[in-house]
């Protein structure tokens, strides 16, 4: 399978950069902020996505057990803690809309453990990595073209 | 003399929180990105595409707006009222537009695994390919917009065209 095209939209891409850069910032947390991305590029089945930020969350010292459990944490209770679990459970509620909204107790769960500002950038890291795995979904970018 | 009837419609839900005030940056990179992915497409294939892309998403909030903006573009409630049903509804659009809004619907339902080699060809036979590219961007931007405005339950119906700008 070959990518469809290597025309991305350049400034649209900086801008998509910009978001991810200032939303990961504001949450503070590189490592949940990883789990995070995967999740949702795993929902969306997102190959350039899962190969890049595997790479990306191994560097952060996020453990091998963590990454190969992340497609059933809610089955991994002493993997993650409740932090980890409500922003989990927050990305799947964000990235899959179509099922219906996103569920009270899903917020309040995140809202218990994420002040406001804080929670409105990880939301931010949620929508922006949803951007991306539609970009490289819809032009088929293959994995393994990531270099750290 | 004449009786005034008034309709007790349901109460108005609150937003759960005011992102844009939370992050700010978030939000000017969010304009900034979204001003990117429509440069140079026609005004009223963007409306369509965010109004199709909101409606899969459940976007009150989007869906307000997009329909406001569409009119405001020149859009007819025929047209938006149609969406919905699109494919009994061909003849309604262009074959451009149609190719745009079956790719509309490919890219954000993707949980059903990926955007059809068909799909994605019928776009590239009506639009070039930095058009293209600037389609698909602008597919993904208003998904963004959505899953802000669903996640903190943005309040439908207080926008007037231009608020934005």
């Amino acid at each position: 399978m070959t990518t469809r095209t290597k025309v991305l939209d350049r400034e649209a891409g900086r801008a998509l950069s910009a978001l991810s850069a200032v939303a990961k910032r504001g949450l503070g947390d590189p490592a949940l902020a990883e789990l995070v991305v995967i999740r949702a590029s795993q929902i969306n089945h997102c190959a350039f996505c899962l190969d890049m930020h595997l790479a990306i969350a191994r560097r952060h010292g996020v453990s091998e057990q963590q990454l190969d459990l992340l497609a059933a944490w809610e089955e991994a209770e002493d993997v993650y803690d409740e932090r980890e679990r409500a922003a989990l459970a927050l990305t799947e509620a964000v990235t899959v809309l179509t099922e219906g909204f996103v569920p009270d107790e899903v917020y309040e769960r995140a809202a218990k453990h994420f002040d406001d500002a804080r929670l409105a950038h990880l939301i931010a890291l949620i929508v922006a990595i949803n951007n991306w795995n539609r970009v490289m979904v819809g032009h088929r970018i293959p994995p393994g073209g990531y270099t750290p | 003399m004449t009786t005034e009837e008034t309709t007790e419609y349901a109460a108005e839900e609150r937003a759960r929180m005011s992102w844009a005030k939370q992050a700010p940056e978030v939000y000017k990179a969010m304009a900034r990105l979204d001003a990117a992915a429509k440069q140079g497409l026609d005004p009223r294939l963007v409306e369509l595409v965010r109004l199709r892309a909101s409606a899969i998403n459940h976007c009150a909030f989007c869906l307000d707006m997009h329909t406001k903006d569409a009119l405001a573009a020149g859009e007819s409630v025929q047209r938006i009222v149609q969406l919905g049903a699109w494919e009994e509804s061909r003849h309604f659009y262009t074959e451009k537009e149609l190719a745009a809004i079956e790719l509309t619907e490919a890219v954000t339902v993707l949980t059903d695994g990926f955007v059809p080699d068909e799909v994605y060809e019928k776009a590239a036979e009506h639009f070039e390919e930095a058009e293209l590219a600037q389609l698909i961007a602008t597919i993904a931007v208003i998904n963004a917009w959505n899953r802000f405005g669903v996640t903190t339950r943005a309040v439908p119906g207080h926008y007037q065209v231009g608020d934005f700008e």
